[in-house]
């Protein structure tokens, strides 16, 4: 029985109800790409889903409180990344957003390291 | 927009998706393109870190499948426990959803009739139906049949006519009139 279920909602898998609008398909292709992940019980992936959904909702809105652009009401690449420097259960961001530095520093930097290169 | 290589890594939730929650959750806020991007990274993130943790915590319960108390517990133990309350609202909302629709398809399932019966039905259906073309292809045939005598008499009528003359020509009206 739980089986017509489940094949009934990968149908309508974005807003059957609309409390998701997450795609929910996408959501348990990415679950299944983290290694080790075997199987996931439908209603499990109903609940991640949802609880990325909460996560953007909260990363939005933390990330524009903390930041910069709040009086001009904007939201930029730098107040993200703050706020996930500054917030301890966002630290597991950190990996994939580095701070952007200006290209111009980017190439000093380069220059640097080749001259020390040279002087070896 | 969707990944078309077959690069796992490449897997994240649809750029649109998550546009609209960000305009529905800062509305009016003007977000720059490389933030949004972020956030689509950042929504891929964070489903491998609950996935990861929901599955170490369901191999230790030596289940083989992931089940909700699995991802809650994964929330709970990652910082995310004020998460809990609404996430299982949902979860409710969509057991009763599936309820439902269980209770349709039962109910079509349900009308009583034993199967023995709903072939026999079936069976009458065919027959009928079979008879109903059956009667069609006749009529059909007997009119082709009229209609290409007519044109057959017509036909015979009017070179005897040509040949008989003119002044034939009203007997022959009698004659070919069916």
């Amino acid at each position: 029985m739980k089986m017509s279920a489940n094949t009934a909602d990968k149908d309508n898998n974005v807003s059957t109800n609309k409390n998701i609008s997450l795609p929910i398909s996408r959501v348990r292709l990415i679950m299944k790409s983290s290694p080790d992940v075997s199987n996931i019980n439908q209603e499990a992936l109903f609940l991640t889903t949802k609880a990325t959904e909460l996560f953007v909702q909260y990363l939005a809105v933390s990330s524009f409180n903390n930041g910069s652009g709040k009086g001009s009401k904007s939201l930029s690449y730098s107040d993200l990344a703050s706020t996930a420097e500054e917030n301890d259960t966002f630290h597991f961001l950190t990996d994939i957003l580095p701070k952007k530095i200006l290209a111009g520093d980017y190439l000093k930097t380069l220059e640097q390291i080749e001259d020390e290169e040279a002087d070896i | 927009m969707a990944s078309s290589s077959g690069n796992d890594d490449d897997l994240t939730i649809p750029r649109a998706a998550i546009n609209k929650m960000i305009k529905e959750t800062l509305p009016n806020v003007r977000v720059a393109n490389d933030a949004r991007e972020l956030v689509v990274n950042c929504c891929t993130e964070f489903i491998h870190l609950v996935s990861s943790e929901a599955n170490e915590i369901c191999n230790k319960s030596e289940k083989k499948t992931i089940s909700p108390e699995h991802v809650i517990n994964a929330l709970e133990s990652l910082g995310f426990g004020s998460y809990i309350t609404e996430v299982k609202d949902v979860l409710q909302e969509c057991k009763s959803v599936a309820l439902k629709r269980r209770k349709a398809s039962s109910r079509l399932e349900n009308l009583g009739i034993p199967e023995e019966e709903l072939l026999r039905q079936q069976q009458e259906l065919f027959a009928k139906a079979r008879q109903q073309q059956a009667e069609l292809a006749q009529q059909e045939w007997l009119q082709m049949q009229q209609a290409a005598e007519q044109a057959h008499m017509a036909a015979t009528s009017a070179s005897a006519g040509q040949q008989a003359g003119s002044s034939q020509d009203e007997d022959d009206d009698d004659d070919i009139c069916l």
